[in-house]
């Protein structure tokens, strides 16, 4: 398997005189595996995320993705490869089309054809909403339903990896199985690479394949 | 035209009945602005004799380095008055702000007395300075609504700005709501003035021509340049200025700065 994501000696600190959130903290994340970061809130599982698809800047360490560092790209480009979905899901007030179709008019997104009607009613079942129409207000759904939207929406652009953030968090238990469902769906049968952190207690340490501990500024294998 | 009929001191005294007034009001409702009628009332006095005789001997000076520099003083004091009703503390926007606004302020008045109105030299301090006042004055408030517009949309939209920096969008794709936003805030008011403009209200600039004597054709004429040069300086700076702050919002890595928590 490839290295995909490689992460060396991060440190991060949110002022310089508090304590580092992490201190030469390293990852590893293979082409095709679906890795799991369990940890208490506050821990920065967040911030983890946050830095590797540079919504935050990091100070110490490297973040390589193919080999790459992150800095030396784009960022438009990098966040086209690196998709992360937060906790809780941004939705504008128009349609469940126009909410996963968006992303397609940003300028690094327009060489891609937008998927069809058909396509997106597809996927709406896959995720288990096949009662709700492409029409339909995308803030009138539930969080759960939200969730699995903003999901679908990352999907669509067939990101390289996918960073989850909590993706079961504000659900209830059989939202969010079914979520989680999904996940496991995604990553075994079309070989999409995963990197999810939750706090969720309910997952145990081998839901998935690789699994860590996010503990004392560092990650540890559960 | 007719001469300007001169306004005595004790004419002058005179008007100081509408204060008396104000006062009598504030006592018997109890309204507490005793004090600040009274301040105001002297401060009105103090502040426009000093600036008459400073425009008289700056007038009779003539000279093209004091005429700008005034206008430079004009220019930074406006920017700290566009700080002080902003209140941002996290992005540094004071120099940007402070060049976007000189420079536009410049050439528009630049382009006004040397230009339109024809005056030569064009920085002659009788057209150059009073043009000068117009469009900082006005552009300043339009500055100020739209940079703290755009901050506090930006702050207040930081979870759909970040989503969209997920999804791929550069910056500008990302916060181009809020900067049309801003924008727009920005220059509205100026808009509204041209629409109620002769119908709903006599601009300043054009009754004082009238009572100094001056054809209402010729007043009307200045005025309608006056309205176009403050739409047009006003759009100009607000764009300048929210393009390069938005730009200052987001780090190298086109991410978001500007923090949700109290400032």
């Amino acid at each position: 398997m490839q290295p995909l994501l490689e992460i060396e000696s991060l440190g991060f600190s949110y002022e310089k005189a508090v304590t580092p959130v992490f201190s030469k903290l390293d990852l590893l994340v293979n082409e095709g595996e679906l890795v799991l970061i369990k940890g208490d809130s506050g821990t920065g599982k967040s911030t983890l995320l946050r830095l590797i698809c540079r919504l935050q800047a990091y100070e110490e360490g490297r973040i390589l993705f193919r080999s790459r560092p992150v800095e030396s790209m784009v960022p438009a480009e990098l966040r086209r490869s690196i998709i992360y979905v937060a906790q809780i899901p941004s939705i504008t007030d128009a349609s469940v089309k126009d909410n996963l179709l968006f992303p397609f008019s940003f300028t690094v997104n327009r060489g891609r054809t937008e998927p069809s009607d058909k396509r997106l009613l597809e996927m709406l079942e896959q995720f288990y909403l096949q009662d709700i129409g492409l029409h339909h207000q995308a803030m009138n759904l539930s969080v759960g339903q939200q969730q699995r939207v903003a999901l679908m929406r990352a999907l669509l652009l067939d990101p390289e990896i996918l960073l989850l953030d909590e993706p079961t968090s504000a659900l209830d238990a059989r939202s969010a199985s079914m979520v989680f469902t999904i996940i496991e769906h995604l990553n075994a049968s079309q070989g999409k690479t995963i990197l999810m952190v939750t706090h969720s207690n309910y997952l145990p340490n081998n839901a998935a394949p690789v699994t860590y501990m996010l503990e004392n500024r560092k990650l540890r294998k559960a | 035209m007719s001469q300007v009929v001169e306004i005595g001191l004790w004419q002058l005294l005179l008007g100081l009945i509408f204060i008396l007034i104000a006062q009598t009001a504030s006592f018997v409702y109890h309204l507490g602005l005793s004090r600040d009628i009274t301040v105001g009332t002297v401060r009105t006095f103090a502040q426009l004799f000093l600036m008459g005789y400073a425009l008289t001997f700056i007038f009779r000076l003539n000279n093209l380095w004091i005429t700008l520099g005034i206008f430079v003083v004009m220019a930074v004091s406006a920017s700290f008055i566009v700080k002080g009703r902003v209140k941002e503390r996290q992005i540094p926007y004071m120099l940007p702000t402070f060049l976007t606004m000189f420079v536009s302020y410049f050439v528009t008045a630049l382009f006004v007395s040397g230009l339109i109105i024809g005056v030569a030299p064009w920085w002659e301090p009788r057209y150059f300075l009073p043009i000068g006042g117009m469009v900082i004055g006005n552009s300043m408030s339009a500055l100020a609504i739209a940079l703290e517009r755009l901050f506090r949309e930006m702050r207040q939209q930081k979870d759909l700005i970040e989503t969209k920096l997920c999804l791929g969008a550069n910056y500008r794709e990302a916060s181009s709501e809020m900067f049309k936003n801003a924008v727009t805030a920005g220059m509205i008011p100026s808009i509204n003035a041209m629409m109620g403009v002769g119908l709903v209200f006599i601009p300043g600039m054009m009754s004082g021509q009238i009572l100094a004597g001056a054809d209402p054709l010729q007043a009307i004429r200045y005025q309608i340049v006056i309205m176009l040069m403050l739409v047009g300086s006003t759009a100009a700076t607000s764009i300048i200025a929210v393009l390069v702050v938005r730009k200052r919002c987001f780090g190298k890595g086109e991410e978001l700065l500007l923090s949700t928590a109290k400032q």
